[in-house]
């Protein structure tokens, strides 16, 4: 005895999925640090507000702001980020590099690779989730067609009919 | 310490739990050595104040009163004083109006100062946070806790203990009086410490005087090679630099021992009870260096609210010095070295104390600090 399938029954619904799925090769971009410039101390020209007499012990003050300029290409960075004025004086230095960076670099410098690495990160992420909601949404409009046809073959009134009748 | 009142003080003390008076006053009591004024009083008035506050330690504040169990508030003030900041005037407005009252009352660094009070009601250590906030309004706790503020700046408490915290380095360590705030210098002092020291070994140092823990707890940050033993003579000041070291999870590397270094000084045996004294690799201290004469014109917001102790030096700011390179002949290594902020005369005036004193220490290295004044010294064993 064999049951015959009738038109309407549901089949595997990722059957319909869509052929549309495009491989993504994976992301292998780095960021090129090679061109970053090297600075020398004796290049650099600090600044900090002096306090008056002996200093050390004998002041308190909230002096923390390091002022600090690149000689030969006039770059300069102020810093006033921490309370601490050796982190701020870390810190100068790493902004100074980076300033000194994107305008020598340019197009090259590390913080525009970084933006462009993000920016692409960004749209792949945009794409993978507008593929997500275009094959829920065919997903849906599948169903719906299965469930029209299922309703309109209850009004015809077909029914299961055993083989050997 | 010894606590010695004046009548002045008595007479703020006794108005301390009743709102106004027209004076407005800020007392700080602590004995340094006998040579030195016991108590020490700075009154100023204010014309448009209509408060009594004052500043003192949490002893000398149940001392003061009478009262037990005091909550820890250094600066109390009873009425609030006209500043003229409320909950309408939006950030911008407030900034402005405090930097004018700190500006008036000549308040030095007002601008500063200014910045960080206001970023500190906004809830951020950073000074230029206030930025983010320029058009909303304080609300009343705000108001409130920023007229303290400024009532405590006013009396010249400084801006690191009113916001409990100060940065060093890459750490962040609590602050309160009357315990020595940590000097910008001294963050060079840790570089040089580092430098020297040879790395992937473990190494005991031995540290006089850690104050709140600056140098100490630096070190352990920046190396997880060694282990350091600190003595302070400061109860509160050992209690602060523990404190410190439990925040900061260092305390497992550090020891610290009440006690004062004085010219026979012997360590109490070791916890590992070990039968020999432990040799140290190092030693390194910002010890009290200021010379007499200078301690003269310090200003209020250090002779007011830091504990002397740590800054007198005596007549050369050389006492301490010597007493802990007697403390280095014992106990640390003959071919260790030792690392000492100082003040800028001592390169020239060691060398003729440790001859008459005949202490064979020899100066290896003078190095200066970032405002150009020869500030560190490295000593080690001569022959």
């Amino acid at each position: 005895m064999f049951l015959i399938l009738r038109r309407g029954f549901a089949t595997n619904s990722s059957l319909l999925c869509s052929s549309e799925k495009i491989v993504v090769p994976p992301l292998k971009m780095k960021i090129n640090k090679s061109k970053v410039p090297k600075i020398r101390e004796k290049d650099l020209e600090e600044k900090y507000i002096t306090g008056w007499g002996p200093g050390g012990q004998a002041v308190n003050k909230t002096l923390n702001a390091v002022y600090l300029r690149h000689v030969p290409s006039g770059v300069w960075i102020k810093c006033h980020e921490s309370r601490s004025l050796d982190r701020n004086r870390k810190t100068a230095r790493k902004m100074l590099i980076e300033k000194l960076d994107l305008k020598i670099n340019g197009e090259d410098s590390v913080q525009r690779q970084e933006e462009r690495l993000a920016s692409h990160k960004r749209n792949l992420k945009r794409e993978k989730t507008r593929l997500k909601y275009e094959e829920r949404r065919k997903e849906k409009e599948n169903q719906s067609e299965t469930d029209q046809e299922n309703s309109s073959n209850k009004e015809d009134n077909l029914e299961y009919i055993p083989e050997d009748n | 310490m010894a606590l010695h009142l004046s009548r002045a003080v008595r007479r703020v003390a006794h108005f301390s739990g009743i709102s106004g008076s027209r004076c407005f006053a800020a007392v700080a009591s602590f004995s340094v050595n006998n040579n030195l004024l016991k108590t020490l009083f700075y009154n100023q008035r204010h014309e448009n104040s209509d408060t009594v506050f004052f500043y003192t330690t949490k002893r000398n504040f149940s001392v003061l009163t009478n009262k037990k169990n005091v909550p820890r508030k250094y600066c109390r003030g009873f009425s609030s004083p006209a500043t003229g900041i409320d909950t309408n005037s939006n950030v911008q407005c407030v900034l402005e109006a405090v930097h004018k009252i700190l500006e008036d009352a000549e308040i030095p660094e007002a601008e500063t100062c200014s910045r960080y009070l206001v970023s500190q009601v906004l809830g951020s250590t950073k000074q230029f946070a206030y930025k983010e906030h320029l058009q909303q309004k304080l609300d009343n706790a705000q108001v409130e806790e920023l007229n303290r503020l400024v009532a405590c700046r006013l009396a010249r408490m400084p801006v690191q203990y009113l916001a409990g915290n100060w940065d060093f380095r890459e750490i962040t360590l609590q602050v309160r009086p009357p315990v020595f705030i940590p000097r910008p210098e001294t963050e060079q002092l840790v570089d040089i410490v580092l430098d020297h020291l040879p790395s992937k070994t473990s190494q005991r140092l031995l540290e006089v005087g850690p104050g709140t823990g600056n140098i100490c707890l630096s070190l352990l940050h920046e190396n997880p090679d060694i282990q350091v033993t600190a003595l302070e003579r400061s109860k509160m000041a050992a209690d602060l630099t523990k404190e410190n070291a439990k925040l900061l999870n260092l305390d497992q590397r550090l020891e610290v021992i009440e006690m004062k270094v004085e010219a026979n000084t012997t360590l109490p045996p070791n916890s590992d009870q070990t039968p020999q004294p432990v040799q140290y690799d190092a030693l390194v201290s910002n010890p009290p260096y200021v010379l007499r004469k200078d301690l003269i014109s310090l200003a209020p917001e250090i002779y007011v609210y830091e504990d002397l102790r740590a800054l007198d030096g005596g007549a050369e700011g050389l006492d301490v010095i010597l007493n802990i390179l007697r403390l280095a002949l014992k106990y640390v290594k003959p071919d260790g070295l030792i690392f000492l902020e100082v003040d800028p005369c001592h390169p020239h005036i060691l060398p003729l104390h440790l001859e008459k004193q005949a202490l064979p220490f020899k100066i290896d290295k003078v190095l200066k600090d970032f405002q150009d004044k020869e500030r560190f010294l490295i000593l080690s064993r001569s022959s």
